[in-house]
């Protein structure tokens, strides 16, 4: 067999050496906070990817199930409740109870395509959000549920100041996630998504099961989404308010995917890179440069890069759509092996 | 393959009425006719895209429908159940997390497992009517009804027909584009592995085995319709005929006992034709019977054991080629009769 470093190694390779590059930055400069960041949307992008990219539903409430998933792990652990599991199984179980999520929806919704597939997400996403606010009693309402445990490897539980086995943990999980969404991909559940994207009655008609196939892409998006929730929910501590899953999380999730390349890992990969670093990295390492050199500091709005946040994004947008409507790094086909 | 009186009809159009015919295994059997006589409407009411109006068809004597079992039961069962307690949990949620949770839970105290689990049973024993009996019986009906109605409408649908062994090939050539052709061959063999969705996650010895396996057999049948050379192509990059020789390599993956070739020799200049002569009869030699639409008279006349012909939706002839050829009523539907000039 060939053993050729593909782009998804070779950027999983880059990230693991931010912290590396970290020692050499004035603290203000600094990376690794950010692509964790990074990483968490971009396994949120992955579970979009695999209902959107490959089996060709466009979900517009993947931020929901971050949603469920951040609660579950926030009921699961935190000792306001009786449950008080670890870190670790309880990460775990966030998959089982996303994907129970996705098959909830999925369900009833499977005779649904294209646009009308996308209100009834949209739909899903505002209830579950309104859900997560008004039902006080177990999810504490406004104020999330907090604090969360950190993972404790060795007994002792981490904290803030563990900045590189925080790093390394969740660029270990985003790889996992990969490994996992790429062997599911080249399988034969992976090809069932794509012949039911390409024509579902043809696919039909060679004896795939499109219901049970999309079923399951619905299933291992919620999940995915759901693990990093519950993983982005363990990096503040807090689960945050409901609104922190609202629909611009959705959408953000879905340029990542589009941007990047639909159907495509290293693009979901890179795409979170451009966009949410874009966002993280560039414009918030840029202010704070600025803040340390005095400039800018006086109160013009004009002048904090971070003001120009959603017009640069914007422009990106139309830019990356505009010259590569494939995405920055398009899926490759399936070689057969003889 | 039998086909017992069958009708389509769309609306007030009536577009295939009361054909009947027997294909019987291992023969190459053709149906023609002038463009609207309903050929590709039948074959679509045999690989249940439309299901028929009347009649009904056969395979291997019995009609092809997803029988009840018990599974099915226990899985439409087990929607209704899981609807139910869905509603009557949603209509309580806040009461029955008091009574299971909040009421026995002191901060930082271990939790009481077993008192809180009773005092969760007194509270869902308390519910009544409103919250309990109500809610549990609509969501009872809500659930059972849609799993049994995608059930029933799924019974029949092209997936499971395809699954018993009924290929099928579009007139309209309708590949997977963007997928390579060994890809497209692999979804055709798709009904018959067994992989599953974890052995496939976690690359199971199962997943590699299967797919050394599946792989060779795609390349084996590319080979076959003579497309070995491009197998990692996408689909869509190919020439027009040589779409046609893709679209019958993914149906035969399936191995499939009937094979349905909707005008496959349509836009294929002569010797194009005569290649796909040669794989029709190659397929059959494979013991696999073969139906096909065409209006290419050498191929049909050629290929053939047996033809129907049809004209506005009815039979108006079947016999060996021979007998067709000389047939005045089959001549007058396609060349026209004398008055009409």
């Amino acid at each position: 067999m060939r053993c050729r470093l593909g782009p998804i190694s070779v950027l999983l390779l880059l990230a693991a050496l931010v912290p590396v590059a970290d020692l050499f930055l004035p603290p203000e400069l600094a990376l690794s906070e950010a692509v964790r960041t990074v990483c968490v949307y971009a396994i949120l992008a992955l579970g979009l990817n695999v209902v959107t990219g490959y089996a060709g539903l466009l979900n517009l409430g993947i931020a929901a199930f971050a949603a469920v998933g951040a609660y579950a792990f926030g009921i699961l652990t935190c000792e306001i409740y009786p449950f008080q599991l670890g870190f670790w199984p309880a990460l775990v179980l966030t998959l089982p109870i996303g994907a129970l999520a996705g098959t909830i929806l999925g369900a009833p919704t499977l005779g649904l395509r294209g646009d009308y597939l996308a209100i009834v997400t949209l739909g899903f996403g505002e209830i579950v959000q309104d859900v997560l606010k008004n039902l006080e009693s177990i999810t504490q309402g406004m104020q999330g549920i907090n604090p969360l445990p950190a993972p404790s490897i060795g007994g002792q539980m981490w904290t803030a100041d563990d900045e590189r086995k925080w790093f390394y943990l969740v660029l270990g999980l985003l790889a996992l996630m990969v490994a996992g969404v790429r062997n599911l991909e080249r399988s034969r559940l992976g090809r069932a998504w794509f012949s039911i994207r390409e024509d579902e009655l043809a696919s039909r008609a060679m004896g795939i099961r499109p219901e049970r196939a999309k079923l399951v892409a619905f299933a291992t998006g919620a999940a995915l989404a759901a693990f990093a929730g519950a993983l982005s929910a363990s990096l503040l501590s807090s689960t945050g308010e409901p609104s922190n899953y609202d629909f611009q999380v959705s959408i953000l999730a879905l340029c990542i995917v589009i941007v990047g390349g639909i159907g495509s890992i290293a693009g979901v990969l890179l795409g979170a890179l451009v966009m949410v670093g874009l966002n993280a990295i560039v414009l918030a390492k840029a202010t704070a440069w600025m803040a340390a050199q005095g400039i800018g500091s006086q109160g013009n709005v004009l002048l904090s890069p971070n003001n120009w946040k959603f017009l640069i994004f914007g422009l990106a947008l139309v830019i990356a759509v505009r010259v590569k409507p494939d995405g920055l790094l398009p899926p490759r086909l399936e070689r057969g092996r003889a | 393959m039998q086909c017992h009186g069958v009708c389509v009809q769309f609306g007030g159009l009536v577009a295939v009425q009361d054909v009947s015919f027997a294909v019987t295994r291992g023969e190459i059997f053709a149906v023609i006719g002038p463009n609207g006589a309903g050929k590709t409407t039948l074959f679509n009411a045999v690989t249940g895209i439309y299901p028929p109006t009347r009649g009904h068809v056969e395979l291997h004597g019995h009609e092809q429908v997803e029988p009840v079992t018990p599974r099915v039961v226990m899985w439409v069962a087990s929607a209704a159940l899981a609807v139910a307690v869905g509603v009557v949990a949603a209509v309580n949620i806040a009461e029955l997390w008091k009574a299971g949770v909040l009421d026995h839970y002191v901060y930082e105290q271990p939790f009481p497992w077993g008192s809180a689990a009773a005092g969760f049973g007194r509270a869902v024993a308390a519910l009544g009517w409103i919250g309990g009996v109500l809610p549990f019986t609509i969501g009872a009906i809500i659930g059972g009804g849609a799993a049994w109605n995608h059930f029933s409408r799924a019974r029949r649908a092209s997936d499971h027909i395809a699954r018993s062994g009924v290929a099928r090939t579009f007139q309209n050539i309708r590949l997977f584009n963007e997928l390579s052709l060994v890809q497209n061959v692999l979804v055709g063999m798709d009904a018959r592995m067994r992989t599953g969705f974890f052995s496939a996650l976690f690359r199971l010895p199962r997943f590699h085995s299967e797919r050394r396996a599946s792989h060779r057999e795609a390349m084996e049948l590319l080979a076959f319709v003579g497309l070995d050379g491009r197998a990692d192509e996408a689909a869509g990059s190919l020439p027009y005929g040589l779409r046609r020789r893709l679209e019958i390599a993914r149906a035969l993956a399936g191995k499939p006992s009937l094979l349905l070739l909707d005008e496959p020799a349509a836009g294929m200049n002569p010797t194009e034709v005569g290649g796909l002569m040669a794989v029709i009869r190659r397929v059959r030699d494979r013991g696999v019977t073969v139906v096909l639409i065409e209006h290419h008279m050498k191929l049909v006349m050629g290929v053939s054991d047996k033809i129907h012909v049809l004209q506005h939706g009815r039979t108006i002839a079947e016999g060996t080629p021979e007998a067709i050829r000389t047939d005045a009523r089959c001549i007058e539907a396609y060349l026209g009769s004398e008055e009409h000039g």
